[in-house]
């Protein structure tokens, strides 16, 4: 909302200091955007052109001697309309225009000039007169030597207010003069309009079919003479960011500026009948709006109608048929209140949002719906000559809202922590004009229905500490004895976040919304995906179900800057229709811990992955953890290099290549990535026992064997027998060489291993390893047809 | 005889002396000391001799072995410090050459700032709440005051999955479920951080999603100098301990009264500076008092419990802190970014 002081100031009894206001809305009523004069120009003067001749040198240039009252100025000006006689706005040597423009003295193609005759735009006010091209001339009245923007009534500042969606009293300038009168104490006054309405001249019958209207009320106006407005009422409209049209509509528009009540104006002499009714639009109806656009309706807009056929949509736009032209004569003038529900649905289908729709959609105050009309007739008979006709044609059906609530004087006390006395209530409650009884503790308070919207008591208090001031609160502690702490999973979280980036993985933060193809990439699992109704792009259409997409994306961008080490890893979230599955997922691609003089490069690969989520497991006390050869290839993974994870049989997650396809795309080789389900991980993590355990104190006897098998057999397999065969008396197996090659026939492979043997009871004899490695190598030879290497 | 073995002690302190490694060293020693040295033969000698000269020549030959052996010994231990200096001096490197490359990471700054945010109110007794992204309109909207064709409703422009169901424009519904599921009534301090998600476009300052951390106590007496006394720690903590801060009506239809909440200026200390535009106060929050149609909704009676709300914006914590200008780096992940908090 931006505000015209000069307007305000009318209301006010005394003037307000210009920063004190804006402290003051700032701390007690809306956020100041700005405070700014309407016109940013200097040293202008109303001047005389005495005589106007062309330039010897150049064709389009004049040289005017211009009386600026104290002096004549010889002054060039290049616009085609100037000439003797008129009165000009004249900027001074050393004035400067907007946009830092600074006017000196010059010689222009050999010709002094001393100063500039002005447009409007030059002045920034273009607006002001769409009509002028050239220089702009003022009228006859204007007096040589004052200041121009003073007389036009453009020397105004205006503040600009970011106005909350609860204060639709400050879209009137009566209600930020009540605002300014609660936060300072001032005095306010408003004039009644006076009207002379003449003797009836024909009969218009208005009435209403739809709830959703509640207030109309229509005048009949004639003898209108449209022209342009006076200069005040253009700077006003101007300084409140309304461009000025013709004296109708500028009025219309300033009464609604004055009390937020939006005005329409009919062509009286296309009505085509007697009557108005206001209804809800039929099926498959239409009506070509003031924009020359055919609009469809649904049964949910309301229409004011000629009884027949809708001639504006109620409170959004006017029709074309019935518009006002400059041809007008008589016009029927509509003062009313449509449901606000209903104009913002209708607002916000067609895109037609404009100054008067929003005021219908924010409520408005229904005890002005006639002083309104009458205020725009009173400007109408004395700036259009028009004959106001008849009483007003009306109905009402406005329920009087009572806004009434009960504010315990404790309740104020407890809520705001302060120690509010009841002559300070008293006070703040007249200052904001706001009725009251007082019983014992409590204020029955009455709200004006200028405020509209107000719920609770809790809206009182809200008025009486924002004009006391959030200052003055003291400042306490809440005393709810409570344990702050987080859950085991959140801990869980924190901790994986720690472990990642401990080993050198970057979190990343990518979106979760993307397109379709990226949102099943990697995921194995066929649930449904969620799709948005409204999305803002295709590419932002769909929730994801793996993140290994975005952070491919991520690898991709940073690749393109030569960042060619590129670890991360990301906690998010898999979206189905069912539910969210919490992931943490991970890339790696390029060196690791690695040093070029060493010739140690490192380069991630899958056992690299692979250790990195085993040392995970081992580090969260998971132990029953297997990585299998998937039954069904995994998407977009290369067949051969992927696995899939399990913990205590139960897939948790994969790990694998990207596709040499997906990676000949993207030019990138050697990605690697992974994803797990952060539940069932947690899940076995939390079951984990956390007992302590003896560290046993007998040394433990290690063994290394070699073993030659079939190419096909994964070595999961052989450790698998190993240890099913062992029981407790293994300690750990570790793979320290595997050969295929030369001195082995083709189909097969060796696998050398370490076997440590340990015992919780005593130190083992050679004996008993011996006899250990016999019934491993026996049942490996049974099982998977392993023969010992020599 | 005597001449001789002074002679021999001396020709024998002299070819030690010029022995270089412990083998030479080795031959010399059984060469003067060994059963067939000359030291050996003067013993047998010494039989020979008269009486009284016995003890004389005996305690020179005693005292030239002594010195022999000292000898050797001091030899040894010059020809094993050379060796070992030889060694140090072999495996000497040029130091100054670069470590390997150990990879490191970091947390990314969104997470960071939530963490942080959590451990602050952690400390002041708070839970920590979660909840689904995907959102029925009943707990993001309706319950917190709402309704359907609101027109505050336009403030948060929502991305739909279908005509009840959306991405959460905030993590207010968290808020809602922590008190419907307190089936006892008894107070809540509770924070929720999270993602949620709006219908903008991204530009510099606007992004489709975002993250929040908001902050719910209610309770029989929590008041707004509750709220004041939260703010300005969490500000003093999140901005340095010389903050004040200031609160500015606003409006949130889940609070009443809300506020929009300042913190003076960390860069100017109030002054005035670009940063704060000149105004000396930075807006970094909303809050307010939960409003009584929140309460009800959720089974609490307005009468007896009361309570307030903040809303932190992740991002603008941190963008206002790290004085990072523009949202999407914090989506964009590169590297040069990530690595810098």
């Amino acid at each position: 909302m931006k505000i015209s002081l000069n307007w305000l100031n009318d209301y006010l009894t005394e003037k307000i200091d210009n920063d004190k206001l804006v402290e003051n809305y700032n701390l007690k009523s809306q956020e100041v955007e700005g405070l700014y004069p309407l016109v940013e120009a200097s040293k202008l003067t109303i001047g005389y052109v005495r005589t106007c001749q062309a330039h010897e040198n150049a064709d389009k240039l004049s040289v005017c001697q211009v009386d600026v009252g104290e002096k004549t100025l010889q002054i060039i000006c290049g616009a085609p309309n100037v000439d003797k006689g008129q009165k000009v706005i004249v900027a001074l040597p050393g004035a400067v225009l907007p946009g830092n423009f600074k006017i000196k003295k010059a010689k222009i193609r050999g010709v002094e000039s001393n100063g500039m005759i002005c447009s409007l735009s030059e002045i920034g006010v273009a607006d002001f007169d769409k009509k002028e091209t050239g220089i702009y001339v003022l009228d006859g009245d204007a007096e040589i030597g004052k200041d121009p923007l003073k007389y036009m009534g453009l020397d105004d500042t205006v503040l600009e207010l970011d106005l909350t969606a609860n204060r639709p009293d400050l879209l009137s300038m009566r209600g930020v003069a009540y605002d300014v009168k609660a936060m300072f104490d001032v005095d306010i006054k408003f004039n009644k309009p006076e009207v002379k309405r003449e003797k009836a001249e024909e009969e218009i019958n208005i009435f209403t079919e739809t709830k959703d209207a509640s207030v109309y009320y229509g005048q009949i106006i004639k003898d209108i003479k449209i022209k342009e407005s006076p200069y005040w009422l253009k700077s006003r409209l101007l300084a409140s960011g309304i461009r000025p049209v013709n004296n109708v509509v500028d009025i219309t528009n300033y009464v609604m500026l004055e009390y937020s009540q939006p005005l329409h104006a009919f062509d009286f002499a296309k009505i085509n009948s007697n009557k108005i009714i206001v209804r809800k639009a039929y099926k498959n109806e239409s009506i070509i709006t003031l924009d020359n656009i055919k609009r469809k309706l649904l049964e949910s807009d309301i229409v004011i109608t000629d009884g027949e056929k809708p001639i504006a949509l109620a409170g959004v736009m006017g029709g074309e048929e019935t518009e006002v032209s400059d041809s007008t004569k008589a016009i029927l003038l509509e003062s009313a209140v449509f449901d606000p529900i209903s104009v913002r649905k209708t607002s916000k289908r067609l895109a037609l949002k404009s100054e008067s729709s929003s005021r219908f959609e924010k409520g408005l105050n229904y005890e002005l719906t006639l002083e309104a009309l009458n205020r725009a007739c009173e400007l109408l008979v004395k700036l259009a000559d028009a004959r106001i006709v008849g009483e007003p044609s009306f109905f009402n059906n406005a329920k009087k809202i009572k806004q009434q609530f009960t504010l315990n004087l404790e309740k104020l006390n407890t809520v705001t922590g302060y120690n509010f006395d009841k002559e300070l209530v008293k006070n703040i409650l007249r200052r904001l004009d706001f009725d009251y009884k007082l019983k014992d503790n409590e204020f029955i308070v009455n709200v004006p229905s200028r405020r509209v919207n107000f719920e609770s008591y809790q809206d009182v208090i809200e008025e009486i500490v924002r004009i006391h001031g959030y200052d003055k609160i003291p400042i306490t502690l809440p005393t709810t004895p409570t344990l702050g702490k987080l859950t085991e999973k959140q801990q869980f979280k924190r901790d994986l976040r720690n472990y990642f980036t401990g080993l050198g993985f970057f979190e990343t933060n990518t979106y979760t919304l993307t397109n379709k193809e990226k949102a099943t990439k990697y995921d194995n699992s066929q649930k449904s995906l969620v799709k948005i109704m409204n999305p803002i792009t295709t590419d932002r259409e769909y929730l994801q179900h793996s993140l290994i997409p975005s952070l491919i994306d991520v690898l991709a961008y940073n690749e393109a800057r030569k960042i060619n080490d590129v670890f991360l890893f990301e906690i998010g979230k898999s979206y189905t229709k069912e539910n969210e599955i919490e992931l943490i997922s991970g890339l790696l691609h390029g060196r690791y811990n690695y040093s070029l003089w060493q010739k140690e490069l490192n380069y991630a690969d899958f056992y690299l992955a692979k250790g990195i989520i085993e040392s995970l497991f081992k580090n969260l006390k998971i132990y029953d953890y297997k990585f299998k050869v998937p039954e069904k290839e995994l998407v977009n993974l290369h067949p051969g290099i992927s696995t899939e994870i399990y913990i205590e049989d139960e897939k948790i997650g994969w790990l694998g290549k990207i596709h040499p396809e997906e990676e000949k795309n993207l030019e990138i080789k050697d990605i690697f990535a992974f994803e797990l389900e952060i539940d069932k991980v947690f899940e076995s993590h939390n079951k984990a026992n956390r007992n302590f355990q003896e560290i046993v104190k007998f040394p433990s006897v290690s063994r290394d064997i070699a073993i030659v098998v079939n190419k096909e057999i994964p070595a999961t397999e052989l450790i698998e027998t190993i240890n099913n065969i062992s029981n407790n008396s293994l300690k750990s197996i570790e793979v320290f060489d595997v050969y295929e090659g030369d001195k082995l026939s083709n189909d097969k492979k060796s696998i050398a291993l370490t076997l440590v043997f340990e015992n919780k009871e005593k130190t083992l004899e050679t004996n008993d390893v011996e006899k250990m490695l016999k019934r491993i190598i026996k049942a490996l030879n049974e099982e998977h047809n392993a023969t010992l290497r020599q | 005889m005597k001449e001789k073995i002074n002679n021999l002690v001396e020709e024998a302190l002299n070819a030690l002396d010029k022995a270089k490694k412990i083998n030479q060293l080795m031959m010399l020693k059984s060469k003067y000391l060994g059963k067939k040295s000359q030291f050996n033969d003067f013993m047998k000698e010494l039989k020979n001799l008269p009486n009284e000269e016995k003890p004389v020549v005996g305690k020179m030959v005693n005292i030239g072995k002594n010195k022999i052996n000292q000898k050797i010994e001091e030899v040894k231990q010059k020809i094993e410090k050379a060796k070992i200096n030889q060694k140090l001096k072999e495996e000497t490197i040029d130091v100054t050459l670069p470590g390997k490359n150990i990879s490191y990471g970091k947390k990314h700054i969104f997470t960071q700032t939530i963490e942080e945010i959590e451990n602050i109110f952690i400390g002041l007794g708070y839970e920590i709440k979660e909840g689904p992204e995907i959102e029925e309109d009943k707990y993001n909207f309706e319950m917190l005051n709402l309704p359907k064709n609101h027109p505050a409703r336009d403030m948060q422009d929502s991305l739909y999955i279908s005509e009840d169901i959306l991405l959460r424009t905030h993590t207010s519904p968290v808020q809602v479920r922590s008190l419907l599921e307190n089936a006892k009534k008894k107070p809540v301090k509770i924070i929720s951080p999270g993602r949620v998600y709006r219908k903008d476009d991204d530009d510099q300052t606007h992004s489709h999603q975002f993250g929040q951390v908001e902050a719910l106590v209610v309770d029989k007496k929590t008041s707004l100098a509750d709220l004041k006394g939260t703010l300005l720690m969490v500000a003093k903590s999140l901005f340095g301990e010389e903050r004040e801060i200031r609160l500015r009506p606003s409006y949130f239809p889940f609070t009443e009264p809300s506020v929009e909440v300042d913190v003076s200026c960390y860069k100017c200390n109030g002054s005035g500076c670009s940063m704060c535009k000149n105004t000396g106060w930075i807006e970094i929050l909303g809050a307010g008092m939960v409003n009584n149609n929140v309460l009800k909704s959720c089974g609490y009676d307005p009468k007896k419990y009361q309570g307030f709300a903040i809303g932190f914006g992740v991002e603008r914590i941190a963008m206002l802190r790290y004085g990072i200008d523009d949202i999407r780096l914090l989506y964009t992940n590169d590297l040069r970014f990530n690595s810098q908090f």
